[in-house]
């Protein structure tokens, strides 16, 4: 996936770049909305990340230039956290936006998602080393043994095998599995991955659900 | 343009006071003059007609007549001014006698016949000689031997003119007189009278920031002021209150924040302080990772106390399933309460009109106060209750009875029951204060009790209109 971040902040910049390389990504970084918007011009991107509040030419204006030509997908960064301003970022033709601060697995599901193409096909059945999942009956079973999972757990467990190798922030999970779009002052996410560990991964030998420090959960085969 | 300025009210009613002076004096002036008038002409008219009569009398004697043929000097006397008019003439022929010192021309007029008795209405009012007006009366007289004879008198008004200009002028020059005393009295007193208001004014200049506390002192004031100086009383009250509550919101956040930054910067600095492992340098970014988070939540909440917009948050309002709402919530805080020992227990009933976020929002952090404090063992509820007016939603749980003096400021920002128990790095003491900013957001009702060991929140959602 081709990347272009456009970011004044140099910290900003810099980890977004290094993250985001670091995922196996290509990725290429603007200082300034002018230099943004003409390599913008001149590349092709799959996705742009786009800061809103720059010196010389302001996101807005990037954007607006930008949709004269290309319909790049852009996600926007703001850091105001007024309702006007992401409408009018959307009716400038953004696809998605994030508000400062935001988490960094949270940016790139999003990115991901903005770059994923055509429809996304439900998998009836789930396989990841020995787990079997059937949507459909959720029905999961572990090396031949099954396992009886709440609703909740199971569309957890559902999220998880759907994203796998990616690293889910804990509000992700939360907006994901329950509809609650907002950090809230709870280890909810964690409690319920506990749970949900104690079930599909505890009593076997190769554990799926590992813990990213500071970050949140990526369910995967390798440790 | 000009709609925007202003006028002065002290000017605006000494003019009304001075016209109204003015056309009230000049109607009582222009009335009495009229009965003056009217007066002065009938007394000169019965004057003019008694005349008439009394020749009348004096020619039916044929003695007088000789008299007048041979001393007409007498006659001419008589009358006594230069205004008044005498002629005694046979139809056809030059008058037997002629009074007219001031020459005035005398119109032909139609005589009132010998038989009949003259009234007011026989008098002719000219036009006259200048503009001043000319009033005659005529009469045929039987007079014997000479036949008839017409006796035609007139009196021109000069004296009746000059008193009425005189009375005009004095109405006139009284009214305007009265107008401009009126005009500068109403000015004064007005004035006068909005002194309290300016000194109100001087007042209210003077409250700041730094005196909010002061207040309109409401001594010597008029009565029509109370309500006025009342108000801005109560809106200095409210004001001053906000403003406490403003800088002690500032204070609190900033007391918030001190911890995080303070764990940030100590951890940071002792694990710089010599080489570690990789494995305690993620240690330690994990660390500041949680406490960057607890930052950005603080932000977040804090944002969304501050944020003024509940027009908006009135539009998204939807139709949303009580029954689903609270299932939800169960659903979502069912291992944290099986973690606490504790279990829920749902029951939902009705519709609830509200924006789907924040209700989840406000009845995840009743939620999670209600695990955070309820007994092991005991049960969560989550009740939402119907009625006509709109939908209860009632969050309980058991534990430790809420002292009551804490209830009313428990929806405070930044408020706590225990300061030390409290400082978990999951609460930041505003979960109920956005609570509370939700209800407000949906013109709801929040309330807290706490009996017995069990403590109940209640949101009332009102239905859609």
């Amino acid at each position: 996936m081709n990347i272009l971040v456009v970011e004044d902040e140099p910290k900003a910049g810099n980890y977004l770049l290094n993250g985001l390389q670091e995922l196996g990504y290509s990725v290429s970084l603007a200082r300034d909305g002018v230099d943004g918007l003409h390599q913008a011009l001149e590349t092709p991107f799959d996705v742009i990340v786009l800061d809103v509040m720059m010196p010389k030419m302001d996101g807005w204006e990037v954007l607006r230039r930008l949709r004269r030509e290309a319909d790049t997908p852009v996600l926007f960064l703001t850091a105001r956290d007024d309702i006007a301003d992401r409408i009018k970022g959307l009716e400038l033709g953004a696809d998605d936006y994030l508000i400062k601060p935001f988490s960094f697995a949270e940016l790139v599901a999003r990115l991901r998602t903005l770059t994923r193409r055509g429809p996304i096909r439900e998998e009836e059945h789930l396989q990841i080393a020995d787990l079997q999942i059937d949507v459909l009956k959720r029905r999961v079973t572990r090396a031949g043994t099954r396992i009886t999972l709440t609703n909740k757990e199971f569309a957890l467990l559902h999220l998880f095998a759907t994203h796998q190798d990616q690293v889910l922030s804990r509000s992700l999970i939360a907006s994901r599995v329950w509809d609650m779009n907002f950090d809230s002052d709870t280890n909810v996410v964690d409690v319920a991955v506990r749970r949900l560990r104690l079930k599909i991964d505890d009593p076997f030998q190769l554990k799926l659900i590992h813990s990213v420090r500071g970050i949140g959960y990526r369910f995967d085969t390798q440790p | 343009m000009s709609r925007s300025r202003h006028y002065s009210l002290t000017l605006r009613l000494a003019l009304i006071f001075a016209l109204l002076a003015f056309a009230l004096l000049a109607t009582l002036g222009v009335a009495l003059y009229r009965e003056l008038e009217r007066e002065l002409i009938r007394r000169d008219d019965t004057a003019l007609i008694s005349r008439v009569d009394q020749l009348r009398n004096l020619l039916s004697d044929s003695n007088t007549l000789d008299l007048i043929k041979t001393k007409p000097e007498l006659f001419q006397n008589m009358l006594g001014n230069r205004e008044s008019v005498l002629s005694i003439a046979a139809p056809g022929q030059p008058p037997l006698l002629l009074v007219n010192p001031a020459n005035i021309e005398l119109p032909a007029i139609e005589p009132v016949p010998g038989n009949h008795v003259l009234v007011l209405s026989d008098v002719q009012h000219l036009p006259g000689l200048n503009g001043i007006p000319f009033s005659t009366v005529a009469a045929t007289i039987n007079a014997g031997d000479l036949g008839s004879l017409q006796v035609t008198s007139g009196r021109l008004m000069t004296e009746r003119t000059a008193v009425l200009a005189s009375y005009r002028l004095s109405v006139y020059t009284l009214a305007s007189i009265a107008a401009i005393i009126l005009a500068l009295a109403g000015y004064l007193l007005v004035h006068r009278g909005l002194l309290p208001l300016r000194r109100l004014a001087r007042h209210a200049q003077g409250i700041g920031v730094g005196n909010l506390a002061e207040r309109l002192d409401s001594e010597g004031a008029p009565k029509e002021l109370l309500p006025m100086i009342e108000s801005f009383n109560t809106m200095l009250e409210r004001l001053s209150k906000g403003f406490v509550q403003l800088g002690q919101v500032s204070t609190d956040m900033a007391h918030e924040l001190r911890t995080p930054i303070n764990n940030l910067l100590g951890e940071t600095q002792v694990a710089l302080q010599q080489q570690r492992s990789v494995d305690s340098y993620q240690q330690l970014l994990a660390s500041n990772v949680e406490e960057l988070e607890r930052l950005a939540r603080m932000l977040d909440n804090m944002l969304f106390l501050a944020r003024t917009d509940p027009a908006s948050a009135l539009r998204q309002r939807q139709a949303l399933d009580a029954a689903d709402e609270v299932e939800r919530i169960a659903d979502y805080f069912e291992g944290l309460a099986a973690d606490a020992g504790m279990h829920i227990v749902v029951q939902g009933k009705g519709v609830i009109w509200a924006e789907p976020m924040l209700l989840r929002r406000a009845l995840a952090n009743l939620c999670a106060n209600a695990i955070k404090y309820g007994a092991p063992g005991s049960a969560l509820s989550v009740q939402a209750i119907a009625t006509d007016e709109g939908v209860n939603v009632r969050v309980s749980n058991q534990g430790e009875t809420i002292p009551a003096e804490h209830l009313p400021r428990l929806f405070e920002r930044f408020y706590r029951v225990d300061e030390s128990r409290e400082r978990s790095s999951q609460s930041n003491g505003l979960g109920l204060s956005i609570v509370a900013t939700i209800m407000q957001l949906h013109n709801g009702r929040y309330r807290v009790s706490s009996e017995d060991g069990i403590t109940t929140f209640e949101l009332f959602f009102p239905a859609r209109d």
